[in-house]
């Protein structure tokens, strides 16, 4: 097993390395730099032109984007994540605090999404075509469909202006619930349907009827024979949606004032601070190819068939 | 996605969490205002930030030299006094005695030469030396006297020095925090800082020890509320909420969702009037902008009410001069006299004058060239609108125009290429300067062509301190502009913030910034 880790993240390098050299090659092909972007619609370049030239030195952006390159991913690899032009801080103090924010937020949603999705697509399947499952579906269908802005702001319009429940401004822990039951709802949709097409086709199989067969509940039945299969197939659809559920969170955050890496990538894309988006999607990245990781590694464990070490 | 059942067992789930929660504004014992951030500030270091958020913010903290009365005209604030050498390049300021910072240092002479020796050091790259271009050194004559010496007599140099991001920092916190110094700001204003949640909240507290040196302020002492936050609310929706529930005590709105508060008396509605926005369109001047005739009646078929109606929903004013209402030296009548008010008939006489007559597919034609043309502007939802009036005002003069937008730091570069006819444009800027920056041939974007008798009124502009004097310049530059038709000036926008009822003094001074110590609730 420990040989199969060790081989994915070293075949996860290069993946890396890619996706760094070419979102620095989008920002060096776009005709403006941070400095530029700074005084929008207040200073000409004109005006500005000595400022701009010392800010441009400062900060390496008078260079070729190879030799910025070649910079960066020598400090990066000393990890140094170099220092913010618009925030004026190392990025990775910048960067920590958000980040840990950012899986708190995704954690909490995945675990709402599981509790929520899961047994209701179990349900669904084992009360198959009845109003429980087109109900239920329904449901998820609208769950897929509603985008996360949109669901966001019906929660605080229902939790904090109609019940009052809880502030529209939350502080401390309360500030994760709205956000967290927001992306969590909406990750619990494709999770039933998977669960429940999942359930479905297992208990067309031979060994769940040889089970009913030997007069086993149903319950049993589905909690023993079946659920371990369907878990296999929501485990695939987990490490996929987490990519999902931090391009949601970037939404999410915003809405919510989540003080996320998701909140500071969307700025720092617009203010086209390099050094802060480089080390946003390098996280991101890191992140996507962690959760899968750590996906493959649970299917190891929780089927037996599958040995990594073979 | 969750069923009755597991949205009411979530929720009850929540409920005991929520009650550990601190109650609403009203019922706190705290005498505490809170306000709307759209964005998270980049940082609270004065002198390093340029941004409009970070102004905001520095608002609260910092008094500033001097401030802008209500006739354009500066005053007295930290500084009692002021003079300029013969050559106009040198301001000499003496500071009232006793101005103590947060941290209980005093301002001095040699804290405001810190100041400005950290804006100038090319080490510190400070954004804030774009725009203060023209100043060279500031030099301690005694502990309450310093001079600023400019390459140039440069007239914007009092107004840059009353906005808040020239506040002074104390010398003593900046040397104490270091790089951290943007994160726990010590300035002399009303509110001192508390501490900053990135992204969330930034709060403050009342500074004991203030005292108001603004002969315009109602109150003269400590401000009245004892904590200030302010909440990064970047959602319009969020915000909207917010202040239904109590949570906000006054936020800046989008028109759009101003327009569905005004009738609830449980708000106020403050309109700043003294806005110093210009939305405006402007030439690239290649074949035909380079000929006045095509220039001159696309500025007679620009209905600027239309615009001002849907992008804002007539909040604001019209524009027939180049300068905005707001900024010192707007001159009405050289706005009645050159402007181009709304005529599609006159419009319509000029492009048949100059030889475009209407084609076979609704556009006009001269020389075998449709009248077809390239509009680009910045990714926003009032400039989408304003772009849709402006196409429509155009298709009825018979001009067809290709509309594409992208976001500021695409779409302004993009203007030094070609590939472009006009553009919609969008400036701020407190000072008459903005018309030397933009239009000062070869002009911001390098497309007009030269021309020694604007060039010489537009550094005037620039150059003139005398009062009397600049006046006289900035409206002979307005009438250049407006006589050679360089630009179609559109609308300014108004500033409109939502106050619950209660919420007092909460009022703009000339630089549209509040004078938070007098702002309190009626029920204090």
């Amino acid at each position: 097993m420990s040989r199969y880790v060790l081989r994915r993240l070293l075949m996860a390098l290069p993946v890396v390395i890619g996706i760094l050299l070419v979102t620095f090659m989008i920002q060096a092909v776009i005709p403006t730099d941070a400095v530029s972007a700074m005084y929008e619609g207040q200073t000409t370049e004109e005006e500005a032109a000595e400022a701009i030239a010392a800010m441009r030195e400062r900060y390496g952006l008078d260079q070729p984007w190879y030799i910025q390159f070649t910079r960066y991913a020598g400090n990066v690899l000393h990890g140094d994540f170099g220092e913010s032009i618009r925030l004026r801080r190392p990025v990775s103090e910048e960067i920590g605090y958000r980040f840990i924010n950012t899986l708190q937020l995704t954690g909490a949603a995945l675990l709402i999404g599981i509790l929520v999705g899961v047994p209701m697509g179990i349900l669904s399947a084992a009360k198959k075509d009845t109003w429980l499952d087109l109900g239920a579906m329904t449901v998820g269908l609208l769950g897929i469909s509603m985008p996360a802005f949109f669901f966001g702001l019906l929660l605080i319009l229902v939790f904090a202006v109609w019940l009052q429940w809880i502030p529209v401004v939350p502080r401390g822990g309360a500030a994760l619930l709205l956000p967290a039951l927001t992306l969590g709802l909406i990750e619990a949709a494709p999770l039933s349907r998977i669960a429940r097409s999942a359930m479905i086709e297992l208990l067309r199989r031979d060994h769940i009827r040889a089970a009913r067969s030997r007069g086993m509940g149903e319950m049993s039945v589905i909690l023993r024979h079946a659920l371990p299969g369907t878990l296999l197939a929501v485990m695939t659809v987990i490490g996929l949606q987490f990519g999902n559920l931090l391009g949601g969170a970037f939404i999410i955050e915003v809405i919510f004032g989540w003080r996320g890496i998701g909140e500071l990538g969307v700025k720092a894309i617009q203010w086209r601070d390099f050094a802060l988006t480089q080390a946003i999607i390098l996280i991101s990245a890191g992140a996507h190819i962690g959760a899968n990781l750590v996906v493959d590694v649970l299917y190891a464990w929780i089927d037996p068939r599958v040995d990594y070490d073979t | 996605m969750p069923t009755r059942r597991s949205f009411m067992a979530l929720s009850a789930l929540a409920a005991p969490s929520l009650a550990a929660l601190p109650r609403r504004a009203g019922a706190a014992p705290l005498k505490e205002l809170r306000y709307r951030l759209t964005e998270d500030p980049e940082s609270l270091h004065s002198g390093q930030s340029v941004s409009l958020t970070v102004n905001t913010c520095l608002n609260f903290l910092h008094d500033r030299l001097i401030y802008i009365d209500n006739e354009g005209k500066p005053q007295p604030w930290l500084a009692e006094s002021w003079s300029f050498s013969e050559d106009n390049r040198q301001i000499t300021f003496t500071l009232r005695p006793g101005t103590k910072f947060h941290d209980g240092t005093e301002l001095d002479a040699a804290a405001v030469k810190f100041h400005f020796d950290s804006i100038l050091d090319p080490k510190m790259a400070s954004p804030v030396r774009g725009q203060i271009s023209a100043l060279e050194s500031c030099e301690v004559l005694d502990p309450l006297r310093f001079r600023l010496t400019f390459s140039r007599p440069f007239a914007a140099a009092m107004i840059l020095l009353s906005s808040a991001t020239y506040g002074v920092n104390s010398p003593t916190a900046v040397q104490k925090a270091g790089r951290q110094y943007g994160r726990r700001p010590v300035g002399t204003g009303p509110y001192m800082f508390k501490s900053w949640s990135a992204g969330t909240e930034l709060v403050l507290v009342r500074n004991p020890h203030y005292r108001q040196l603004r002969p315009d302020a109602v109150n003269k002492g400590a401000p009245y509320a004892d904590q200030i936050t302010l909440s990064v609310l970047p959602e319009e929706g969020v915000a909207f909420s917010a202040l239904q529930t109590g949570e906000l005590s006054a936020a800046e709105l989008q028109t759009d969702t101003v327009e569905r508060l005004r009738q609830d008396k449980r708000f106020a509605v403050v309109i700043d009037e003294k806005a110093k926005n210009i939305l405006f369109l402007e030439f690239s001047f290649r074949p035909p902008f380079d000929e006045r005739a095509m220039r001159d009646a696309i500025s007679h078929a620009i209905d600027r009410e239309a615009i001002l109606r849907a992008s804002y929903s007539g909040y604001g004013a019209i524009d027939l001069s180049p300068l905005s209402r707001g900024i010192p030296g707007y001159d009405q009548a050289v706005a009645d006299q050159y402007g181009t008010p709304y005529d599609p008939a006159k419009a319509k006489a000029l492009l048949d004058e100059a030889g475009w007559k209407p084609g076979p597919e609704g556009l006009r034609v001269k020389d075998g060239k449709e009248a077809k043309f390239a509009v680009r502007s910045y990714a926003n939802p009032v400039t989408d609108r304003a772009l849709a009036v402006i196409q429509s005002n155009l298709a009825d003069l018979g001009v067809g125009i290709s509309i594409s937008t992208a976001d500021w730091g695409t779409f302004y570069p993009s203007l030094l290429r070609e590939g472009w006819d006009m553009d919609l444009n969008r400036w701020t800027y407190s000072d008459p300067l903005v018309l030397t920056n933009l239009f000062r041939p070869p002009g911001h974007r390098r497309t007009l062509p030269e021309d020694a008798e604007l060039t010489r009124i537009l550094t005037a502009v620039d150059s003139t301190l005398d009062p009397a004097e600049r006046q006289k310049v900035v409206s002979e530059a307005q009438k250049a502009i407006l006589e050679r038709r360089l630009m179609v000036p559109i609308l300014t926008n108004h500033q409109v913030t939502i106050t619950q009822a209660g919420l007092q003094n909460y009022r703009f001074d000339y630089l549209n910034q509040v004078l938070h110590g007098d702002v309190r609730m009626s029920d204090w």
